[in-house]
């Protein structure tokens, strides 16, 4: 067998190990407990709301403008990570750098301010 | 190392995403095939760079990550714009133009 | 897996950092844009409403100031090269810069009355236009596959959404939707190519590419790759089959951002083209050439024999836009024989000259849109009572565009031929032989817009006073006037023994 498959065999034995665990303490759980079955149990649960209506919901539209301002300035901090790594080599090169590349994204945010995108209203 | 694999599987999500952008009338479901199309693209990338010990690809792969959230951004954008005027994001009713 | 992904971790965990030399100098054009345009945004953002009528003004000044260190290196007139020879500075590089610069301005000279009197005056357009700008001029010196893919995006994505400017339009709106799915499918299509590139050369610089390839020899997958990374570009410069996206989004768009997409958008297109092609599939002309080749034919037959039907004069411009294309596309077919040199200097020059006559026809659009409010070549009947000095400007334009000496496009028109005929291969001249007939063809339309304009009358009820033109609009038809008549005329004998400095 080859390092490869070896390094993965490791991997399915943390697998099943989760199982095996996971099933032995649920099994032990259930010798124990009292059980008394209700209809309030069985349903889906939602973060405490009452899951009424179509699972197709619509959401606010509000909730958009967060979410592609998020998506944006998440997915930028990809670069930053790799300088993280290697902050202490790049030394002062390095900093000037990172600053002006937040700089950059920093206007993109104070563009997003001034022009009202960041109120709830 | 397994390079054949990842290789198909890259080209395989790339097929799908093809068929998607082909077939789909709905504009998110095109955009979402794009990014399968990007993917497949990204897997590529990190798997030749691993392949031949060289970070090249993967460096090209954070890019590619990193403008393909500004297309998607834009493209929503666009798509969410007809929404509002026309109530319906059919590509397929979209004919006002003729070409 | 895991252990190789380790051991490139500690490998770079030992190199030591070296701090890349970087010539400032030759990356000032880059600089000086990327400065104003976050001058203008934040100049934008303190005075909002009240600043709003110097935007454009202050971007014009950007692009002009951005002229000024092209100009230098130009007088400098060493090749710099940077990161490795990734990013280039050279003569090539500094005249498709200045054009982009030039073209950038008259976009905003273009664009400075329409967007005041229009619905939707926003400076964003001009953020965005400065942008787009910025990665036309690294595309211009991009000499690897990440700084190429990156500029393309950065050339693109404004493009998307200025299509999609007018946005209670639906016309507009479908403009960007069409143009944006297109353009985000075509670049995922040439990113596939890239990566397959990349994976069988083990480098992204386009040196490094073209002599890997070579040293393996040709094999299906690379010419694959070689033909989804065509088909990319072709979307971009509106090759034909690839074409269905540009007279839809040039209708609906508003009219400056026509032109913007028309000539700048479609130069930058060109300039990947041809430095991935020339520079990386140097050693590949069996597989590059005939595809290459098709398309081009393709491109000029189509474009012209739709063209004619066209009642329209923008969709009219728009489908001439595409056969033009398939004569710039021309040069790629015969790289071989003439050496890529040759074939550059021929699409470079043709690229200058179309912009200048392009742009100039779409200022007279512009111009005479003020009175007819339509675009219907019918409404240009009686052009010249109302607008004599339109009436020869747009002439002047068309007969360039036709080909017809002494304007510019003639002179344009002959370095391509020359260039198919040199060879005297099959290929080459049978080429020729198509644009010659298309050449005619595309007379033939030019011509029933000035007929209109010349000896139809107008229709009754049109307002005979004389046109006022506003300031900015003259300035963008004297700039593109004086480059067409003199690249026709004056210039064509010194830019004939310039274009040998264009070499790589």
């Amino acid at each position: 067998m080859s390092d490869f498959l070896r390094e993965y065999l490791l991997v399915a034995i943390f697998g099943l190990m989760a199982f095996v665990l996971v099933g032995a303490f649920l099994g032990l759980a259930s010798l124990i407990r009292p059980d008394r079955p209700s209809a309030g149990k069985i349903e889906n649960y939602e973060s405490g709301v009452d899951p009424i209506g179509s699972m197709w919901s619509q959401s606010q539209i509000r909730y958009y403008i967060f979410a592609l301002l998020f998506v944006m300035f998440d997915v930028e901090a990809v670069f930053i990570f790799p300088w993280a790594v290697r902050l202490e080599a790049f030394g002062f090169f390095g900093l000037v750098e990172m600053v002006i590349f937040i700089f950059i994204l920093a206007l993109g945010l104070a563009y997003a301010w001034r022009k009202g995108v960041l109120r709830w209203a | 190392m397994l390079l054949n694999q990842f290789l198909g599987l890259a080209a395989i999500l790339f097929c799908i995403g093809v068929y998607g952008v082909l077939t789909r009338r709905n504009g998110v479901m095109v955009l979402m095939s794009i990014e399968l199309i990007l993917n497949a693209v990204n897997i590529n990338l990190v798997a030749f760079g691993a392949y031949q010990g060289d970070v090249g690809g993967q460096v090209f792969a954070l890019f590619v990550i990193a403008v393909a959230a500004a297309e998607v951004g834009v493209g929503l954008a666009i798509v969410l714009l007809i929404y509002r005027n026309r109530r319906s994001i059919d590509v397929s009713e979209a004919d006002l133009l003729q070409g | 897996m895991v252990a190789t992904l380790l051991g490139i971790l500690a490998q770079i965990e030992q190199a030591p950092f070296v701090r890349p030399a970087i010539d400032w100098h030759a990356v000032a054009p880059e600089l000086v844009l990327l400065a104003g345009g976050a001058l203008v945004t934040v100049f934008d953002l303190i005075f909002m409403e009240r600043g709003r009528k110097y935007i454009p003004t202050l971007t014009g000044l950007t692009f002009l100031a951005a002229l000024v260190p092209v100009l230098t290196l130009w007088d400098n007139g060493i090749a710099r090269s940077l990161f490795d020879g990734a990013y280039i500075t050279d003569r090539y590089a500094l005249v498709l810069k200045a054009l982009f610069l030039l073209s950038g301005y008259v976009i905003v000279l273009m664009s400075t009355n329409y967007m005041a009197e229009g619905d939707y005056y926003d400076s964003e357009y001009y953020q965005l236009i400065s942008a787009s700008i910025l990665g036309m001029l690294v595309m211009a010196s991009s000499r690897d596959l990440i700084g190429i893919f990156v500029a393309l995006e950065l050339i693109s994505i404004p493009a998307y959404l200025m299509a999609a400017w007018r946005k209670r339009d639906l016309k507009s709106n479908e403009a960007g939707l069409k143009y944006m799915l297109m353009g985000v499918f075509a670049s995922a299509i040439m990113l596939y190519g890239m990566s397959l590139l990349y994976g069988l050369t083990g480098d992204t610089k386009l040196r490094s590419i073209s002599s890997a390839i070579a040293d393996q020899g040709t094999t299906p997958i690379i010419t694959m790759a070689i033909i989804f990374v065509i088909i990319g570009f072709g979307f971009k410069v509106s090759a034909v089959p690839f074409h269905t996206w540009a007279p839809d989004t040039y209708e609906g768009a508003p009219t400056p951002l026509t032109a913007f997409l028309a000539v700048a958008s479609k130069a930058a297109g060109f300039v990947a083209l041809m430095n991935v092609v020339l520079y990386a599939f140097e050693f590949q002309p069996e597989i590059a050439e005939p595809f290459i080749w098709l398309l081009s034919a393709a491109t000029m037959t189509v474009g012209n024999l739709i063209a004619i039907r066209q009642t329209n004069v923008v969709r009219l411009l728009a489908y001439s836009g595409v056969a033009q294309a398939g004569y710039m596309l021309a040069p790629l077919a015969v790289y071989e024989v003439n050496g890529i040199e040759a074939s550059a200097s021929a699409v470079v020059t043709y690229l200058v000259i179309y912009a200048a006559m392009n742009l100039g026809a779409f200022a007279v659009i512009m111009a005479a849109a003020r009175r007819t409010r339509s675009g219907e070549i019918d409404s240009y009947r009686g052009m010249l009572n109302w607008a004599p000095g339109l009436t020869v400007l747009m002439t002047i334009f068309l007969f360039s565009l036709a080909g017809i000496p002494p304007f510019g496009g003639w002179f344009a028109k002959f370095e391509v031929f020359r260039v198919l005929l040199t060879g005297n291969t099959f290929s080459g001249v049978s080429l020729a032989v198509i644009a010659a007939v298309n050449s005619v063809v595309a007379a033939f339309y030019y011509l029933n817009i000035m007929k209109n304009m010349w000896f139809m009358d107008a229709p009754e009820g049109t307002d005979q006073s004389k046109l006022k033109i506003p300031s900015p609009l003259v300035a963008a038809l004297a700039i593109t006037l004086i480059v067409t008549l003199v690249t026709g005329t004056v210039l064509a004998g010194p830019l004939r023994n310039a274009t040998d400095f264009l070499a790589f």
